[in-house]
């Protein structure tokens, strides 16, 4: 019964996971950028959030409403201000750019706010730590499964804007072949621009799940960073979908490790990110390479 | 003069400045009334400088908060100097921030050391800070003074060997260590609170998790306390799904934990998502839940959750120093801050305490030798309370009081969302009980 209940927690740990994941996936998926500036943003993100709701005294639920639209402008300056000048000069300027401002954000963050610690835990009320009770042994945690319907929704409503919509052939297109895009007559700096409003907004979430699943503080970027990361690549690179098995892989990896023994919680983690890496590079076929060919298949893989 | 000095060396990071430029000065305003006419009457210029290291920024800046108000006190309580065996010294504080980083610690000291040529040097609060500061030192030989860290941390952390002779020569350090949680916490679970005397022991595997592993859990069991230790996890753990399983499956009704604050959070809305908190009747914290701040973030889940305190505004005793009580000091800052007191307040307060106190002790403040010999023999009272070297558990050391304490909800109509209450003193029975321990409970 405990491996079930692990294995349980596990998945819905991957969801929260793949829901920090997102918007880094989306970003490289469709500009090729690595954002080291990820974690930082989500933070940022979590400060907008705490600050509507410090002025405004609403729930962050609510609260949500306005700063996903302040994210997307973010997103705008964000694009037009380091990514459209950096991706001019290579694959390092881009890396190099969005470490910088990861830097920038957590100090400025750090001069408004202090070093106090924050979460929105007391603004949910009883759904920071609401569970249902499955049985003795196994609760569900009402916020967990929200976080992990959220990501469903996310990545699912993202997938379908990518394959269905307008924008979407367009941000595709974009990412295959800017010049071949451009000669369509689809103006690529727009489309990038749309396209980096959409991952900030993703970003937005991320962080007001952090703020709701644990607590945060101005240089809380980095660790959020590394997870979204592993998801990212253990998913396929650019694979929304890929970065919700990516995240849900990790999760139970480090839970299974965890019951194991607690050392073996994060260990186990990156030992599977490790494994993914080793095996994507030597091409490896099996069982693998179909759900990499799988996840390839999806429109958002340029390669 | 000096502080100009001390602010261009300072330089680099834009909110370090911020912090120096405001602190500099207050410091300047000092020093410049004081220089006209001490030079009048000294004739040559006599200074102590005296460096102080602590973490105001990153992930250890809880601590050094209150850090910038006790240098300001500490600064213009000395503006007219400080007499030492006839000479009128003037005394210079060079505060610097390690970012919470060790290596940067390490070279701050460095920096200070053959750069700024201090006197003394004091450091305070974990072992991130402490340790790389004493070390530097030690090899320099500078004379050191520091605080807040386990002092087993602190001296088994840096290489001495338990029934060997102390490696060390110019580091000397007061703190609570390992006896002092037992004895508090012995004290605080066999009072009016009944459990069924099983322990969930959460620690990680750091310095200070591997420290209680080693050595204070094995107390509590020989105090007929069933330790339940699942082992170390790793700092920054995202999910607690195993540990809180196997501490539901031993029906553990007390919990003792040493987490950095961040994983606390997680794992104690967990705990109550999988329904751990609700057999639990006594939560004993440490590392975390010592800060107003870190209490807060958890709502409801923070209230009645207990954390013994270093230092807390009831303590009878004052700073020499400023001159301040403990509740005038915690008055005084949250007057001026606009935050509400914190132990660390009374704490690195007390580190100046007693460094001026060896520097007076020592009779020559410039002399290197005599001032660490003067810290060796200390004894004096300071904000904390007493400080003891001649009586410490192994040379070079000198340990300072815990007093239980529990955070509870604070009666309506006042500023601040918590109080936190002491709740037994068998450390120091001068120290007052506020309340009695309120069994846990999610309200």
């Amino acid at each position: 019964m405990i491996w079930i209940n692990q294995i349980l927690q596990g998945i819905l740990l991957g969801g929260y996971y793949a829901l920090i994941a997102a918007g880094l996936s989306f970003l490289f998926g469709v500009m090729r950028v690595i954002n080291l500036a990820h974690g930082s943003l989500a933070v940022l993100a979590a400060f907008l959030l705490l600050v509507i709701d410090h002025w405004l005294g609403i729930s962050p639920f609510v609260g949500l409403l306005l700063m996903l639209p302040a994210m997307a402008l973010v997103g705008v300056v964000f694009q037009l201000g380091v990514l459209e000048r950096s991706l001019r000069g290579g694959v390092l300027i881009p890396l190099l750019a969005t470490f910088g401002v990861s830097l920038l954000l957590d100090n400025i963050l750090f001069a408004l706010f202090g070093a106090n610690t924050r979460s929105f835990a007391s603004h949910i009320g009883t759904l920071s730590y609401g569970s249902w009770a499955i049985n003795r042994s196994i609760d569900i945690s009402q916020l967990d499964a929200l976080i992990f319907a959220t990501a469903l929704g996310l990545l699912g409503g993202m997938h379908l804007l990518l394959t269905r919509s307008q924008l979407g052939r367009m941000i595709r297109a974009t990412a295959i072949d800017a010049d071949a895009a451009a000669l369509s007559g689809i103006d690529p700096r727009r489309v990038r621009v749309a396209a980096a409003a959409m991952a900030m907004m993703m970003v937005g979430i991320a962080g007001a799940a952090l703020g709701m699943r644990s607590s945060f503080e101005p240089y809380a970027g980095g660790a959020q960073l590394i997870y979204a990361f592993e998801a990212v690549v253990i998913g396929g690179t650019g694979s929304l979908w890929g970065t919700l098995i990516g995240g849900i892989v990790l999760g139970i990896a480090q839970n299974v490790g965890a019951t194991i023994n607690p050392h073996l919680s994060q260990i186990s983690g990156h030992v599977v990110f490790l494994l993914v890496l080793v095996l994507r590079m030597r091409g490896a076929g099996g069982l693998l390479g179909d759900l990499r060919r799988k996840i390839r298949r999806q429109p958002m893989a340029p390669t | 003069m000096t502080k100009s000095n001390d602010q261009s060396r300072s330089g680099g990071s834009s909110r370090r400045q911020v912090l120096a430029t405001g602190l500099g000065a207050a410091g300047m305003g000092a020093a410049s009334t004081l220089l006209p006419t001490r030079r009048a009457w000294a004739g040559a210029e006599k200074k102590l400088k005296i460096g102080f290291i602590s973490p105001r920024t990153g992930p250890l800046a809880g601590f050094g908060e209150a850090d910038p108000f006790v240098l300001d006190l500490a600064r213009k309580s000395l503006a007219k100097g400080l007499t030492i065996g006839g000479d009128t010294y003037e005394v210079v504080f060079l505060d610097r921030d390690t970012q919470s980083d060790p290596t940067r610690a390490s070279q701050l000291a460095k920096d200070l050391i053959n750069g700024a040529k201090i006197d003394m040097m004091l450091t305070t609060s974990t072992p991130e800070v402490v340790n790389p500061v004493a070390d530097a030192c030690e090899a320099a030989g500078m004379p050191c003074l520091s605080t807040i860290e386990p002092w087993e941390s602190w001296y088994f952390g840096r290489g001495a060997k338990p029934g060997q002779p102390c490696p060390f020569k110019w580091s000397y350090h007061f703190c609570f260590g390992v006896e002092q949680f037992a004895q508090t916490y012995l004290s605080s679970w066999n009072g009016d609170v009944k459990t069924n005397r099983k322990v969930a022991a959460l620690a990680p595997n750091d310095a200070d998790g591997n420290a209680v592993r080693q050595h204070l859990f094995p107390i509590l069991r020989k105090a007929g306390f069933d330790v339940i230790d699942p082992g170390g996890y790793e700092d920054g753990a995202t999910d607690f799904s195993a540990q809180i399983a196997h501490f539901k499956r031993e029906k553990c009704e007390i919990l003792t934990t040493f987490p950095i604050p961040p994983d606390f959070t997680r794992f104690w809305r967990q705990a109550a998502q999988q329904g751990l908190t609700r057999q639990m009747k006594i939560v004993e914290v440490a590392k975390t839940g010592l800060f107003p701040s870190q209490i807060e973030v958890l709502g409801p889940l923070g209230y009645r959750i207990a954390a013994a305190a270093y230092w807390h505004p009831v303590f009878p005793y004052a700073s020499p120093v400023s001159g301040l009580t403990s509740a005038q000091l915690a008055t005084a800052y949250e007057h001026q801050s606009g935050h509400q007191w914190q132990q660390q307040l009374g704490a690195s307060m007390s580190l100046i305490d007693a460094g001026i106190a060896a520097l007076k002790a020592s009779g020559m403040p410039t002399n290197k030798v005599a001032l660490a010999a003067s810290m060796g023999k200390l004894k004096t009272t300071t904000t904390v309370g007493v400080v003891d070297f001649t009586t410490g558990p192994v040379p070079h050391v000198a340990t300072t009081i815990l007093i239980g304490a529990q955070w509870i909800k604070s009666k309506p109509g006042s500023k601040y969302k918590l109080d936190y209450n002491t709740i037994e003193n068998i450390e120091d029975r001068k120290v007052p009980v506020q309340a009695k321990l309120l069994p846990y409970r999610m309200a």
